[in-house]
């Protein structure tokens, strides 16, 4: 690589005058790979301006004309590099970095120095593929969702439970985007596992407060997951062995510096090294899951163009006799386009779908029930930097849903029942406009406004209910209204307001502020502790109101210590929502065409502080985060209509992830959680009715106690085998839980429903013990 | 669906997660003592009996609880304005017991309204019923499983042979007897929402596999040759259909996709709103149909 120069002279005409300004736009790259490098920083000291690359690398600075300038151009995990320019008319420079050699030394994982104090990004986290590999993991899979869980604000309401609670939000708050492709359900085998090879991922960023107008449609946080374009320079494969499933990525050239692709997969292997141990029947058993990500990418001139793909499934069978499967599968089209230095297009269409099948059948009879969310959506951002001081960020989308609740047949000997429910759908857009100023001085601030509408259409059945006898009480169907293809049933239009700003006290402290207004248009159904894969979601109906929040958050942002290695912040937020959907007593959520008449509506509130200190560089490195929220709901009909703490509130957490980097064969990694127990309800007195033992929880007892703490140890030791020319190497030994702790998922009653005995609390803990694994891991280039 | 799903889980949290269950001592708040009034009459030429008792703590014994005497038990027929009243006679133990008689018209009617009144103690308690029709049973018929279908060993199963009644809205209560003796468990509670289980716009059919014959069998096991098995279809009210699902739920919930426990409620009210005494319990009146069968 010692071709990149370590100063690149542009020598143009020297006539003109200093006053006159240009342009320099173009890509930041990793020299490596030609993977662009979004979020990069383009830096003129001089005049203390910078260009940071958008999402898709793409930055643009105006600079005056016939002089020398001086860029830094820094990059997470990337060495800086200076170049020297001058420019005598608007010019395009694509500017290549070199990864910091980490095998070799220390490494700095963050973005760039005082990065975190200098931006207006506020409530955001970025973690990188590589720090993602290095936290311990569950079984030795290094896992997208799990490292996010150990951030500031996030937290889960257990151990295999899917998704993940962002500041006191539901799983379904979480905007989960795969190469801009919304994704429904991010776990395999229930939670345990997340959908995302980290082979093929580049980075994520969680943004949980001060979200920009560019991202809507979920209340709480936006989790942007970003998948490798592969390597356009050279062939390269990585791949693992692990104790629970195995992969490979394999990426490359398709023509050298202008196109390339990638291919990534992943399978579990339980069944097949099940299958010896299996006898009769259950030899044809099945239980596994996969994951597929497909790329491939082209530039041409100015114009870049991306398709990817994911397909990934869980299945299970047993017997012949019952199956279920379900699976998100997406496909993203992008096409970038430089319409001149100034302005920046990209242009999205993407095709999303979660789907599951459960089938059971015997000799006569059979069942079969689908159901799944569709969505078809084409968007179109722009960045327009009006110039070094201003950029004005502007878009819209478009998405048309089809949600399919339940599609059950039913044969008995030949006689097919149909239980189908009616489809639903639904037509989203938004445009926005965003402006962000970044002048040279201390203050900068980000504005934006964001406008959606969702039409709930025809063809389909709308519910007209009466009103319920009590609060809280079931709704009984009073009619039901016929609609035609593409009529409106009911439609909403929000405007969302977005703000952000930043106040730098100097270059080592900042305060900063945000709010935002959040719509959500899409409801995942659930009352289950975790949810559960056959949950279903429905869109805002004519009885189901789009779900809105309001969040303020504050923050201080300070850096200390040699090179400001240590990077602290606390930040305090208060979150309103409106219209959460909440559920009647005995609620019936599945296959229930009167679905709507058991749904109850609410508010809420979260609100609560996070303390974050992380070191960035040196051998040792990691984060310490504490977190003290609160996340409460109250529903007219439920807990006396009084305030009660919602399923996934932890009132304190704690995190620690420290990774030692000893030599560089040896690296060692630790990380600690610390929890309140989730709150629960207990009953407290019983009955019996018809021989039944009923237990009675009383009508104010929701969530009125608390789950046992949780805290957990997990250790792991990377070796790395010394680097040959074309095979690198390691070896993780890791172990989950390492002091056995018997942490409780729940505790649960168990009513001696035969009315002979004694009622008992049963204390379920999902991993009973500590769980070592091995995994070896390689890269072939 | 649920219990399906809690198999596949707990069978990769065991293998794989070694997951597990303990029992623990946890103290709970005794919570309000109710008044408990268990009160599901039916049409049938049997004695019809009410029982009044106290709610106890949830980790006392269970079916402990202490029966309530002397209390007015009656039920009124308010059908078309008349006032026809059913007297319950204390008995003792907390039950109340009325022996209807059909020659002089001293039994419940189909598409009758029921008002029960519960006098003790200075409360006045009432609720409201009515009693629907229900589905009439064709006939029992005996099916000889060779051992090839998943879930049912081989051996003789009953199976239900009967339809729901035309229009929407039908709610049963299927109960099974085993040589006389009601089959009781939880699990077995058998209920139906016109053809299915739920509410999905399947009407006036056979009622679905499950309901007529995976419920009405013991969980695939074969009956022995000599048993009596007798199947009988109550009507049930909407509320009493919804109540007896609360009863499932919440006694099979747990786990992972545990729901949080919910408030049963009861359709019996204390007409004393100043002393504020807490109730529960359920007040249904059914129509029966039924027919039995021995086993080959």
């Amino acid at each position: 690589m010692k071709k990149y120069l370590p100063l690149l002279f542009l020598l143009c005409a020297f006539h003109l005058s200093a006053q006159t300004k240009f342009s320099i736009s173009g890509y930041v790259r990793d020299s490596t790979n030609g993977e662009s490098i979004h979020n990069a920083r383009v830096y003129n000291p001089e005049f203390n301006i910078a260009s940071n690359s958008n999402n898709y690398g793409f930055y643009s600075l105006e600079l005056s004309a016939g002089t020398p300038h001086l860029l830094r151009v820094s990059a997470p995990g990337m060495s800086e590099r200076t170049f020297t320019i001058i420019l005598a008319k608007d010019t395009s420079v694509n500017f290549y970095l070199m990864p910091s050699a980490r095998e070799i030394k220390p490494v700095d994982i963050r973005v760039r120095k005082n990065d975190n104090v200098r931006t207006v990004d506020i409530s955001t986290q970025t973690i990188t593929s590589q720090t993602i590999r290095e936290i311990p993991a569950f079984l030795g899979e290094a896992d997208v969702i799990k490292s996010v869980q150990l951030l500031p604000g996030v937290t889960t309401v257990g151990e295999g439970a899917t998704g993940f609670n962002v500041r006191g939000g539901g799983i379904d708050q979480n905007l989960v985007l795969m190469d801009e492709a919304p994704v429904f359900n991010s776990a395999h085998l229930f939670g345990f596992f997340s959908i995302f090879n980290p082979d093929a991922v580049k980075d994520v960023q969680l943004v949980k407060g001060g979200i920009p107008a560019n991202y809507g449609g979920r209340l709480s946080s936006t989790l942007d997951v970003r998948m490798k374009d592969g390597n356009n320079q050279n062939f390269q494969a990585n791949g693992g062995v692990g104790t629970i499933f195995s992969r490979l990525t394999v990426e490359g050239p398709i023509a050298k510096n202008k196109a390339s692709f990638l291919i990534a997969g992943r399978r579990s292997y339980i069944d097949v090294l099940a299958k010896p141990f299996l006898k009769g029947n259950l030899k044809e058993s099945q239980f596994y899951f996969y994951d597929f990500t497909g790329k491939v990418n082209w530039n041409y001139k100015r114009d870049k163009f991306y398709i990817s793909t994911y397909i990934g499934d869980d299945a299970f069978s047993a017997q012949n006799a019952f199956g279920v499967k379900w699976g998100n599968s997406t496909i993203t089209g992008r096409w970038n386009h430089v319409f001149n230095k100034k302005l920046f297009g990209n242009f999205t269409y993407f095709y999303s779908r979660y789907r599951y099948n459960i089938e059971f059948s015997s000799k006569d009879a059979n069942f079969n029930w689908q159901s799944y969310i569709v969505n078809n959506s084409a968007k179109a951002d722009f960045n327009y930097y009006a110039n070094s001081k201003h950029e004005i960020l502007f878009g819209g989308q478009s998405t048309y849903y089809v949600f399919k609740p339940g599609r059950a047949v039913v044969t008995n000997k030949g006689d097919k029942t149909d239980f189908s429910l009616p489809d639903k759908y639904g037509l989203e857009n938004a445009i926005y406009i965003a402006e962000e100023y970044n002048p040279s001085g201390k203050f900068s601030y980000r504005l934006g406004l964001r406008l959606s509408n969702f039409m709930y259409m025809g063809q389909g059945k709308a519910y007209y209910y009466k009103p319920a006898a009590n609060e809280g009480d079931r709704r009984v169907i009073d009619h039901v209204k016929e609609y035609k293809s593409g009529e409106i049933i009911s439609q909403y239009t929000n405007l969302e307001p977005r703000f952000g700003f930043k106040y730098e006290l100097d270059k080592n402290k900042s305060i900063k502020g945000g709010y935002n207004r959040m719509v959500q248009n899409l409801h995942l159904i659930s009352n289950t502790a975790a949810s559960v894969p056959f949950d279903v979601w429905q869109p805002t109906t004519n009885n189901i109101l789009p779900e809105k929040a309001d969040q303020y958050t504050i923050g201080w942002f300070q850096n200390f210590g040699a090179k400001s290695a240590f990077e602290t912040s606390v930040e305090f937020y208060y979150k309103s929502m409106k219209n959460q959907v909440d559920y009647v007593d005995g609620a019936n959520l599945l296959l229930n065409e009167f679905l709507e008449g058991d749904l109850l509506t609410g508010i809420g509130r979260a609100y609560g502080t996070e303390f974050y200190l992380r070191k960035t560089s040196g051998k040792f490195t990691g984060w310490v985060s504490y977190t003290l929220s609160r996340s409460e709901r109250k529903v007219n009909g439920v807990n006396d209509n009084k305030w009660y703490p919602n399923r996934f509130d932890r009132t304190h957490n704690v995190y620690v992830v420290a990774n030692y980097k000893l030599n560089p064969l040896f690296t060692f990694a630790a990380n600690f959680v610390l929890s309140s127990g989730t709150p629960t309800t207990f009953y407290s007195g019983q009955y019996t009715v018809q021989g039944y033992t009923v237990p009675d929880a009383g009508s104010n007892a929701r969530n009125n106690v608390r789950n046992p703490l949780y805290h957990r140890l997990d250790l792991s030791i990377t070796y790395n085998r010394r680097p040959r020319k074309h095979w690198e190497s390691n070896w993780v030994i890791s172990c989950y839980n390492v002091y056995n702790r018997r942490n409780p998922f729940s505790i649960y009653f168990s009513t001696d429903y035969q009315n002979k005995g004694s009622n008992e609390a049963i204390r379920y803990s999902v991993i009973g013990s500590f769980i070592p694994a091995v995994s070896y891991n390689f890269k072939w280039k | 669906m649920k219990y399906l799903f809690r198999i596949t889980y707990l069978f990769f949290a065991i293998v794989l997660f070694s997951a597990c269950e303990d029992v623990i001592k946890v103290n709970v708040d005794p919570g309000p003592e109710r008044l408990i009034v268990d009160a599901f009459v039916n049409n049938l030429p049997e004695k019809q009996v009410i029982r009044l008792t106290k709610s106890i703590p949830y980790f006392a014994k269970s079916g402990s609880e202490p029966g309530v005497e002397g209390a007015t038990v009656a039920i009124v027929d308010t059908t078309n304005g008349g006032l026809k009243i059913f007297n319950f006679s204390d008995s003792g133990n907390g039950n109340y017991i009325f022996k209807p008689n059909a020659i002089t018209g001293d039994t419940f009617t189909v598409d009758h309204n029921y008002v029960l009144i519960v006098v003790e103690g200075g409360d006045t308690l009432i609720s409201l019923s009515r009693m629907q029709p229900t589905a009439p049973i064709d006939s029992l018929h005996i099916t000889a499983e060779d051992g090839n279908t998943v879930g049912f060993k081989k051996g003789n199963y009953v199976e239900l042979k009967a339809n729901d009644l035309k229009g929407y809205g039908n709610t049963y209560w299927i109960k099974t007897f085993v040589n006389d003796t009601f089959r009781n468990r939880v699990f077995d509670i058998n209920l139906a929402y016109d053809m299915t289980q739920t509410p999905n716009n399947q009407d006036g059919g056979e009622f679905i596999w499950p309901i007529r014959y995976g419920a009405i069998n013991d969980f695939g096991n074969p009956g022995k040759t000599g048993t009596k098995v007798r199947v009988e279809i109550h009507s049930i009210t909407l509320e009493t259909y919804y109540y007896l699902n609360l009863i499932i739920s919440e006694n099979q919930n747990g786990g992972l996709f545990a729901t949080p426990p919910t408030n049963i409620g009861s359709n019996i009210f204390n007409f004393n709103q100043q002393k504020k005494r807490a109730v529960g319990g359920f007040f249904n009146v059914a129509a029966v149909s039924r027919k039995e069968v021995t086993l080959p």
